[in-house]
C-alpha cells in the first residue's frame, strides 16, 4: 500500500501540469496582453502579509478559510487568499496623490482553504484590473468596457449582471450599519419577504413591499427604464431616494448599448455588494455550466484609505482557473501543433544546427 | 434549442408529492426501471434522482439548478440558496424529546443529545447561549436515550408515534421545517425569466391541486 502521506492532497492547493498548464500561461499572457494595452501596468503582491492588517475587511465567514501562520517575532500573518485585499494595502504603501490615476493588472495564485465538498470551484488563480483615482462615471465606464472586451477575448457564454451598492445604501439609509448588513445578505440572496419584515416599521408596510420588489429587479435598459417609470407612481418615498442611483445606472446601460456591449449586460438590483468596502456599481460575471460568479468587481472608493490613500477605486477580479475550461476557441492557446523530433541517431550537435534553423521558421523541435 | 431546466428531487415521499403536484400542472414525467435521470414529455425539464442530503450538493454545485429540499437539509449542508417558493406539503417540526417524565435539565451541565442534525443543534443552543454535547448518528435516533447513549434527542417529529412506541415524549419544538424550492444563485442569474415563471406556474399549481389526485 502507497505511503499514505504521499496520496494526501491539502484543501486550497492544486497542480496541473503539461497541456493544461500550457494553455494557462498562454490565457494569462493575452489577458495581461489586453490589460497592457489599455494601460494597466503588471504588480505582484506578498504571498503573505500581516493578518491584522486585513481583519476587520474579511467578511464573516470567509476568515476561517484564511490561511494563517505565526513569523519569528510572534505576528501573525496570512497566505494571500485575496489579490484585491492584498493590492489595497501595497498601493497604500507605495502611491501618492500626485500617482493617480493609476492602472495596475495582475494575475497570481490566491491560497484559501475549501471544504472538500467545494474544491471544484476551482478557486486558485485571480487575474483582474484596478483602475485607483478616477471616481465616476468615467472611471466605472472604463473598467465595464475592459470588462467587456476581456470577455471578447475569452469568448465566453456569459451575462454581466450589474447592481448599485450606492442604490442599495441610498434606500436604506436609515438603517444602521449592522442592519444593512442583514438586509444586504437577505437581498444577495434573494429573501425578500424576510426584507419587508425587517424594514416595515422603518419604511412602513407599503413601501418596505416597494423597496424590498425593487431590489428584486433583473432586466435589460429598457425594462430599468420601465420599471423606473412605474416606481415612481408606485412611492414617493422609494423613488426619491432611488431615483438619483437609477439614473444613473440607465446611463451606463445607454453608453454600453452605444459601445455594441449592451446584450451582455443586465441591470440586477439584488447584487449591492457581498464586501463590506463596496460603494458604487457593483457587477458578477455568470457564466453557462459554471455554479458561481466567475468575474466579481466594482467601485470601493473606501477601501484605499485603510491603508493611508485616500483614492476611488474600481475595477474587477476574475477566476481564470474557473474560467479557462469554457474558453471559446482554445486552439489560440494550445499547443503548437506538429512538433518536429530530430533522429537520435544523428549527431546531437549536428541535429541541434538543423534544429535551429528549423526554430528560426517558428517551429518546434524536440531534440 | 432551449436547454431543459435541471432539476433535483429527493427520493421517497417528497419526490412522489412532488411529481403528483408536477403532474397536476402538466409536466409529466417518471423514473423508469431502476432510472436515476428522467425528462418530461415536454422536454422542458430534466429530473435527478437523488439522496435526501445530497441533494444541496447537486444544486450547489449546479449539476441541478433547480432543487425540493426541506430546511433541515439545506441548514445541515451550510449553503446558501435563493428559496423561491415554500410547498404547502412535507412540512415537520424538528423537536428535542426524551424518555418520559425523566427530564431534568440541569444548570450548569452541557446537554448530551443525540442527533442527525449536529449543524441545526449546536447553533439553535449556542444561540441560546447554552452549551451542549452532541453525538452524531445516522438514524435510529431515538435508540440514544433508550439505551443510555444520551439523555436527549433532536429529531424530526412529524406524528410522534415512533417516540411514543419507544417510551420517548417531545420535549420542546424547536423549528417548523418547510420544503421549498431551492435554485443555486448562478444558475438562477442565467435562466431567471424561465425559473420565474416556472415559480408562478408552481404558486398557482398547487392552490389547484388536490394531493394524492395524479398517483
Amino acid at each position: 500500500m502507497a505511503d499514505k502521506n504521499k496520496m494526501k492532497v491539502p484543501q486550497g492547493s492544486e497542480g496541473f501540469f503539461f497541456e493544461e498548464a500550457y494553455i494557462h500561461r498562454k490565457v494569462t499572457e493575452a489577458l495581461q496582453d489586453l490589460f497592457n494595452s489599455w494601460g494597466y501596468l503588471p504588480v505582484e503582491t506578498p504571498v503573505f502579509d500581516l493578518f491584522d492588517a486585513y481583519r476587520s475587511l474579511i467578511p464573516d465567514g470567509e476568515a476561517d478559510k484564511v490561511y494563517r501562520l505565526i513569523d519569528r517575532d510572534g505576528d501573525l500573518l496570512m497566505l494571500r487568499s485575496d489579490i484585491t485585499l492584498f493590492l489595497a494595502r501595497q498601493m497604500g504603501l507605495i502611491l501618492s496623490e500626485k500617482d493617480l490615476p493609476s492602472r495596475l493588472c495582475y494575475s497570481d495564485s490566491i491560497l484559501r482553504h475549501q471544504d472538500s465538498e467545494d474544491i471544484s470551484h476551482n478557486e486558485f488563480f485571480q487575474s483582474g484590473i484596478e483602475l485607483i483615482g478616477k471616481s465616476g462615471y468615467r472611471g466605472d465606464m472604463e473598467v465595464l468596457l475592459l470588462l467587456s472586451q476581456t470577455l471578447l477575448l475569452l469568448d465566453i457564454p456569459s451575462t454581466v449582471h450589474l447592481g448599485s451598492h450606492a442604490l442599495f445604501n441610498s434606500v436604506f439609509s436609515s438603517f444602521s450599519d449592522s442592519q444593512k448588513k442583514k438586509i444586504l445578505k437577505l437581498t444577495s440572496l434573494r429573501e425578500f419577504g424576510e426584507i419587508i419584515k425587517m424594514c416595515s416599521a422603518a419604511l412602513g408596510g407599503s413601501d418596505a413591499a416597494i423597496a424590498a420588489e425593487l431590489f428584486s429587479f433583473i432586466g435589460t435598459g429598457e425594462e430599468l427604464k420601465e420599471m423606473t417609470a412605474g416606481l415612481e407612481k408606485k412611492s414617493a418615498a422609494v423613488y426619491n431616494s432611488a431615483s438619483g442611483e437609477l439614473k444613473y445606472l440607465n446611463e451606463v446601460m445607454e453608453a454600453l448599448k452605444k459601445a455594441g456591449c449592451g446584450d451582455n449586460f443586465r441591470i440586477d438590483l439584488s447584487e449591492a455588494g457581498s464586501q463590506a468596502y463596496h460603494s458604487g456599481i457593483v457587477f458578477q460575471v455568470y457564466m453557462n455550466g459554471m455554479d458561481t460568479a466567475v468575474i466579481s468587481g466594482g467601485r470601493y472608493d473606501n477601501l484605499l484609505s485603510n491603508f493611508g490613500i485616500d483614492a476611488p477605486s474600481v475595477g474587477f477580479s476574475l477566476l481564470q482557473r474557473k474560467i479557462e475550461p469554457g474558453i471559446g476557441r482554445k486552439q489560440r492557446f494550445s499547443l503548437p501543433s506538429g512538433m518536429i523530433e530530430m533522429d537520435e541517431d544523428e549527431e546531437i550537435i549536428e541535429s541541434f544546427l538543423k534544429a535551429e534553423k528549423i526554430r528560426n521558421e517558428g517551429k518546434t523541435v524536440i531534440l | 434549442m432551449t436547454q431543459p431546466l435541471l432539476f433535483a428531487l429527493p427520493k421517497g415521499r417528497l419526490m412522489e408529492q412532488s411529481k403528483d403536484l408536477f403532474q397536476s400542472m402538466g409536466i409529466d414525467f417518471s423514473f423508469d426501471n431502476r432510472k436515476l435521470v428522467a425528462a418530461d414529455s415536454s422536454g422542458n425539464f430534466r429530473f435527478f434522482l437523488v439522496k435526501n442530503s445530497d441533494l444541496p450538493t447537486y444544486v450547489n454545485h449546479g449539476i441541478a439548478g433547480i432543487g425540493v429540499c426541506g430546511s433541515d437539509v439545506i441548514y445541515e449542508s451550510g449553503h446558501d440558496f435563493y428559496k423561491l417558493h415554500t410547498f404547502s406539503y412535507g412540512g415537520t417540526k424538528m423537536c428535542l424529546a426524551g424518555l418520559k417524565g425523566a427530564h431534568n435539565f440541569g444548570n450548569d451541565a452541557a446537554l448530551k443529545i443525540a442527533t442527525k442534525f449536529t449543524s441545526f443543534t449546536r447553533d439553535y443552543y449556542h444561540k441560546k447561549n447554552k452549551p451542549v454535547q452532541v453525538i452524531k448518528l445516522n438514524g435510529s435516533v431515538e435508540l440514544g436515550p433508550v439505551l443510555g447513549l444520551a439523555p436527549y434527542i433532536v429529531d424530526l417529529v412529524e406524528t410522534g408515534n415512533t417516540l411514543r412506541a419507544n417510551n420517548l415524549e417531545v420535549i420542546r419544538e424547536l423549528a417548523d421545517i418547510k420544503v421549498h424550492l431551492i435554485v443555486n444563485p448562478a444558475y438562477y442569474k442565467l435562466n431567471y425569466k424561465r425559473i420565474n415563471k416556472l415559480v408562478d406556474e408552481i404558486k398557482e399549481g398547487e392552490k389547484s391541486w388536490t394531493p394524492g389526485s395524479q398517483i
